[in-house]
């Protein structure tokens, strides 16, 4: 995991792929398009797109309903509801895929999410003993486990960007 | 696929009951798993991965539980099949399959 705030990150390059939503509607639209994004009908590419959708569900989830907090820390938003952002709030998400290798990252404009919540959360992920149903930031440690290059730029009260690689691999897809 | 065309069938296969997850398993999915104690009468039970999307961190969430209590309260034995290659990855990261085994397929 990288955290900096001096990384370069996708937004900042040239890209393919550039969504800025506006409802959690849009979190369907976004994961429906890079499943066309990576075509393939073979393992590796079906195994690509598999992880993909995950990720972007996983990444979008969290934008969308565990980043907005209100000043007590508390989410301000139910996972699932529908919800538009609010005027002054901004979610982008971000692929570039040159064939091989598919970027994806994601930027928030609440800046909740600190590098020490992060590490914690993948502690407690990482320490499990046995199977636990409700898990604090099991999202991102399945970010973190799936993706090469997991990286997040923190930027408190600000903004939080939330990125990572993956890469075509040679697995059984069904 | 939606939360409006997530399901959950249940079939009886001789002394056994199968659960099909058909779509994606997010939190959309949660009344789904809510009555789906209710709707099992057996203690042998399988869940069949084979129709399913993805599962996201809330969808493994769901399956924990339910296997959970499928397990202490009905004393039931249950087995999943049908897991593609990233349920599979999230099966093992979390635990479902120590809980739940697979039935691999014949000749794997």
């Amino acid at each position: 995991m990288c955290v900096t705030e001096k990384k370069p990150l996708l937004r900042e390059r040239s890209w393919s792929n550039y969504w800025r939503i506006s409802s959690s509607e849009d979190k369907e639209k976004v994961i429906a398009h890079l499943e066309h994004l990576v075509p393939g009908d073979d393992e590796e590419h079906c195994f690509l797109r598999q992880r993909a959708v995950l990720m972007a569900d996983e990444m979008l989830e969290n934008a969308l309903f565990a980043a907005p907090r209100d000043t007590q820390g508390r989410p301000l938003y139910a996972k699932g509801e529908r919800r538009s952002l609010s005027p002054d709030e901004q979610i982008e998400f971000i692929s570039l895929y040159d064939g091989d290798t598919l970027a994806l990252e994601v930027t928030d404009t609440w800046g909740s999410l600190t590098p020490e919540t992060v590490r914690s959360f993948l502690d407690m992920n990482l320490s499990e003993n046995e199977p636990v149903e409700d898990r604090s930031g099991r999202g991102l440690y399945f970010m973190w486990r799936v993706m090469q290059d997991f990286y997040l730029s923190a930027v408190p009260g600000i903004e939080t960007t939330v990125g990572g690689l993956l890469q075509l691999q040679t697995k059984n897809c069904d | 696929m939606t939360e409006e065309t997530f399901r959950i069938d249940v079939k009886r296969v001789g002394d056994s009951e199968v659960m099909m997850f058909r779509g994606n398993i997010d939190t959309h999915a949660e009344p789904h798993f809510t009555n789906l104690f209710n709707r099992i009468s057996t203690t042998k039970l399988t869940m069949d991965f084979s129709q399913t999307g993805r599962i996201n961190s809330m969808g493994i969430a769901f399956l924990l539980r339910s296997i959970k209590k499928f397990k202490t309260e009905k004393n039931a034995t249950v087995m999943v099949s049908g897991v593609n290659q990233i349920n599979t990855m999230l099966f093992k990261m979390t635990g479902i399959f120590i809980l739940a085994p697979e039935i691999k397929p014949a000749g794997a």
